[in-house]
């Protein structure tokens, strides 16, 4: 962890390299949405425009990190995980994937697309009856994406897409908190309080909101014309403590 | 006929196996012979050994980690136990979490946070043994030493030390 010195020491090496207007800094793109909302579809269309565009652009899913993917999945599988331990564990997963996919890309220029960040975690958590401050705070120190697009669907269509074409599984349905039997409607339920929890975030953080019932080629397009938009914006010093915490322990200054 | 108070009694320190054999005498003591708490009861630990790359942790996760595994303990271990009336007795508890955390450098606020959900415990014991070798398996604390300094060093010398001057200093 950062000593003071070291710590000062990365802040202005982080500032310095991501603040440099002289070189193509990393950019940190994130998709969101309930289930069902197409972002899937959408960040592979953005991701191909990207490297088009001549982007060096990674992906990173949700609850996927190598390390503790294998943890949430066993226990997934039981059971028998608490709201607590459900949340404490993709928290996990996703600094995981902060400190050793997210961040060295950004750090090395690439272009990062986050399929659900931890926005995705807040929402669910909170739909779950988790505090959103005690959520909130395991994901410290926080790291903000340039930009967040929010697929908006309601849950009526999320949920007629989802349970169109498969049987959500037990967590995905909320089965842990709704005690529905049935998976399908057990999802229904569910999913307008997470559905709820997102337009709260997406006030509270500024999301961008995409319309996903529209067709996917206007979406595509809006979301080319909005990543335009906002690619012109300087970088902002909010990700300073993610960084130097990062770059810090990277480098052995500790 | 007074009801007895179940009382959770926390047990803290750095050196795995003094903090068992305290846990032990505390439980007889206090009449919780069965009822002891340890870490890794959820097997957490124990399936991240066998991954492919432990040596990209770092000290936030390992502690997300552990209050996973406590939030399991909680549940499945401590509350049943309390619920019957019984006393129990965990070890190790919160404290060794945080002083670890802070002994790393990380915030107080972020730890106070992270470990909200946790029940404040009736009674608190620190064991002031010196941390025994970082191995991967002993206890929480030489688990995280054994982790972190396979990659992190300069963080990991004398982290087992600094963590034990942490309960000091509380």
């Amino acid at each position: 962890m950062p000593t003071p010195t070291s710590s000062l020491s990365a802040r202005s090496r982080a500032h310095a390299r991501f603040a440099d207007p002289g070189r193509r800094r990393g950019m940190l793109i994130a998709f969101e949405g309930p289930d069902g909302s197409g972002k899937t579809t959408q960040r592979k269309l953005f991701k191909e425009w990207l490297k088009s565009e001549g982007h060096n652009v990674v992906t990173t899913k949700w609850n996927s990190s190598e390390l503790i993917k294998p943890l949430v999945k066993s226990r997934k599988a039981l059971r028998v995980l608490s709201p607590e331990e459900f949340s404490l564990l993709h928290a996990a997963d996703f600094r995981h994937r902060v400190e050793s996919v997210i961040l060295p890309a950004l750090w090395a220029g690439q272009t990062v697309i986050a399929d659900r960040f931890l926005f995705t975690g807040l929402a669910r958590d909170v739909a779950r009856g988790l505090d959103l401050d005690w959520v909130m705070n395991l994901y410290v120190p926080l790291l903000w994406p340039d930009t967040v697009f929010y697929f908006s669907v309601s849950a009526a269509t999320s949920g007629m897409r989802v349970t169109s074409t498969r049987v959500p599984n037990y967590y995905e349905a909320g089965q842990d908190v709704t005690a529905v039997d049935d998976p399908i409607d057990s999802y229904h339920r569910f999913i307008g309080r997470v559905i709820r929890e997102y337009e709260s975030l997406a006030l509270i953080f500024n999301f961008v909101t995409i319309d996903a019932e529209r067709s996917i080629r206007e979406q595509h397009d809006e979301l080319r014309r909005l990543f335009r938009e906002g690619e012109q914006r300087p970088w902002s010093d909010w990700n300073l403590d993610a960084v130097s915490e990062w770059l810090a322990r990277r480098d052995g200054n500790t | 006929m007074t009801a007895r108070r179940a009382r959770l009694i926390a047990v803290d320190g750095v050196n795995s196996r003094a903090l068992v054999a305290s846990a032990q005498k505390i439980a007889t003591q206090s009449g919780a012979a069965r009822g002891i708490s340890r870490w890794d009861a959820s097997g957490l630990f124990e399936q991240l050994l066998v991954a492919d790359d432990v040596s990209t942790v770092s000290p936030r996760l390992l502690l997300l980690l552990y209050a996973a595994d406590l939030a399991f303990r909680l549940r499945w271990e401590i509350e049943p136990v309390l619920a019957e009336g019984r006393h129990v007795v965990a070890a190790p508890y919160v404290e060794t979490a945080v002083a670890f955390g802070r002994a790393c450098g990380l915030e107080r606020k972020w730890l106070n946070n992270l470990f909200r959900f946790a029940r404040k415990p009736s009674a608190r014991h620190v064991v002031r043994t010196a941390a025994g070798a970082a191995r991967s398996s002993a206890g929480f604390v030489e688990f995280a030493c054994a982790q972190l300094e396979r990659r992190d060093r300069r963080l990991a010398r004398d982290l087992a030390s600094r963590t034990r001057k942490h309960f000091s200093a509380r």
